[in-house]
């Protein structure tokens, strides 16, 4: 591709959206149904994802009030979300200590959270965590470019 | 057909059955998933008794026969006593999520581990296998013995039934495919796992299956990731914990429907989670609990090797904290929550137990 998105911005989401509901290989094994709605925290900015049926309906920015809403929400350093990209784009899809599941483990309060507390809703992230390592994955076919954001 | 007849060109038939229907004029369409069982839960067809006289197999919204004769005695005749709201989309998720251990899982992936670590990773591939063995078998047996008027709820424990023969086989397969093989049997299902067989009643089997024995499987299925080796163990383990997270949102939505409609059973239902916390760390179930067996392996495989056990105890200590504060929280949601203001509830103890 082409273009230079740069990360995070509701750009860059558009497009790995765009790629991750129009590759088959995102429909394979461990894919399918998946009805969530979740939320990114990175740095200062906030977008919420949109998952329903097969694909991803919708991406947009949003603010901090509105993590109250979604199912949960992942939030880690922004260092962090940088290393997960790069080491996607480099093996074409997340592995050893990158994945979703592995960063949520490995860290002591983990990636995954939710505001309302109800472990039904948070339970998703485990759910449908291969659909969501997948539109992570996605993001291999786009070319990234990151912000510089200076750790407070 | 009995008639061979003929009346002119016409078969002589006897057509009888065709006034004899449930409701007709029905309609159905597709929605935006597809067409699923969702889409069909319209008209009588999607009423659901309170109680259930159904002991003849009658399919929900048909007509019934004269002279049937019984089948199944089928004892889960109460609407709550199996029922969740959710069923229908529990099915749906779990048919359109199923995957194959014979061709997802990129088995080229693994290559020749240090012995300490095959035979950790055995031991609980074995341990897994057992303990599939009981997941399977008990839903099982309650779908046999559930009205067939309930059967969005028996789906979905049909569905788990496939799913837990899945994980069966693929835990098998990991075991005998790396130089190693099945390591000594951990009898993990005795003791509380195989005392949700012995439940009188259906949600006392669930509360144990899905909210305590499966709610501590499901984190160990997310720790596989921690503790695999190369990518075939890593998809291994994250495709286990999508379905066991899927088991444990039955239990949970079962339980959730038993305490918002059947008040006078709440008392009954403390009961059962009692008896889980009781157990939970100590019994061979739990394969972060205090089993050597299973316990030492964990540590091995998390840690990296036997001479990183400390770091591996270290993470171990993580996991049974994670798998109590997930258990409280599910418990919380299912509306059982009262059980941690008022003191009823081990579950600080079992924290504190944790790094023992
Ligand atoms: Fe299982
Ligand atoms: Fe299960």
């Amino acid at each position: 591709m082409a273009s230079e998105f740069t990360f995070p911005s509701l750009d860059w989401l558009q497009a790995v959206r765009e790629v991750f509901n129009t590759t088959d290989m995102y429909r394979g094994a461990g894919s399918g149904r998946c009805d969530c709605v979740v939320g990114l925290k990175i740095e200062g900015a906030v977008f919420i994802v949109e998952f329903e049926g097969f694909g991803c309906t919708g991406v947009r920015q949003a603010n901090e009030a509105e993590l109250e809403n979604v199912d949960f929400y992942l939030d880690m350093p922004y260092e962090l979300w940088k290393s997960m990209l790069e080491n996607i784009s480099a093996n074409n899809h997340a592995i050893g200590e990158f994945t979703l599941n592995t960063l949520d483990l490995g860290m002591e309060q983990g990636i995954a959270h939710s505001k309302h507390e109800d472990q039904y809703r948070q339970d998703l992230f485990v759910r449908y965590n291969q659909t969501m390592q997948f539109f992570f994955d996605a993001s291999h076919r786009i070319s990234t470019t990151f912000e510089e954001i200076v750790a407070s | 057909m009995t008639s061979s007849k003929t009346n002119g060109n016409l078969p002589d038939l006897d057509l009888g059955w065709m006034d004899q229907h449930g409701p007709w004029d029905t309609h159905a369409e597709p929605g935006k998933y597809g067409f699923t069982l969702a889409d069909i839960q319209i008209g009588e067809y999607g009423q659901v008794p309170e109680e259930s006289n159904n002991q003849t197999g009658r399919p929900r919204g048909s007509k019934p026969r004269a002279n049937s004769m019984r089948l199944g005695g089928y004892t889960v005749r109460t609407k709550s006593d199996i029922w969740l709201e959710n069923a229908s989309f529990l099915y749906e998720e779990a048919l359109q999520r199923q995957w194959s251990s014979a061709t997802d899982v990129p088995w080229e992936s693994i290559k020749p581990l240090p012995d300490d670590v095959e035979q950790a990773q055995c031991q609980m591939a074995t341990f897994l296998t057992e303990v599939e063995f009981v997941a399977g078998d008990v839903p099982a047996r309650w779908i046999s013995s559930t009205t067939p008027d309930y059967f969005e709820a028996r789906q979905v424990l049909l569905a788990q039934v496939m799913d837990e023969s899945r994980h069966m086989d693929v835990f098998r397969k990991r075991a005998l495919a790396n130089g190693g093989g099945l390591m000594r049997a951990t009898g993990a299902t005795a003791g509380f796992v195989g005392g949700i067989d012995l439940s009188r009643d259906f949600t006392e089997m669930s509360s144990r299956l899905h909210i305590s024995g499966e709610g501590a499987v499901l984190t160990i299925f997310r720790m596989g990731e921690l503790m695999a080796y190369n990518d075939a163990e890593k998809t291994i383990y994250r495709l286990c914990a999508q379905d066991e997270a899927r088991h444990v949102a039955f239990g949970v939505m079962h339980l959730r429907y038993m305490s918002q409609n059947e008040p006078d059973r709440r008392e009954e239902i403390h009961s059962y989670l009692d008896e889980a916390e009781g157990s939970m760390l100590t019994d061979a179930a739990n394969p972060a609990g205090r089993l050597t067996q299973t316990s030492e392996s964990l540590c091995i495989l998390l840690g990296g090797g036997s001479d990183k056990f400390d770091e591996g105890f270290r993470k171990l200590v993580a996991i049974r904290r994670r798998q109590l504060q997930e258990y409280r929280k599910r418990v919380i949601s299912a509306g059982f929550g009262d059980r941690f203001d008022n003191g009823r509830s081990r579950l600080n103890e079992l924290m504190a137990q944790a790094a023992a």
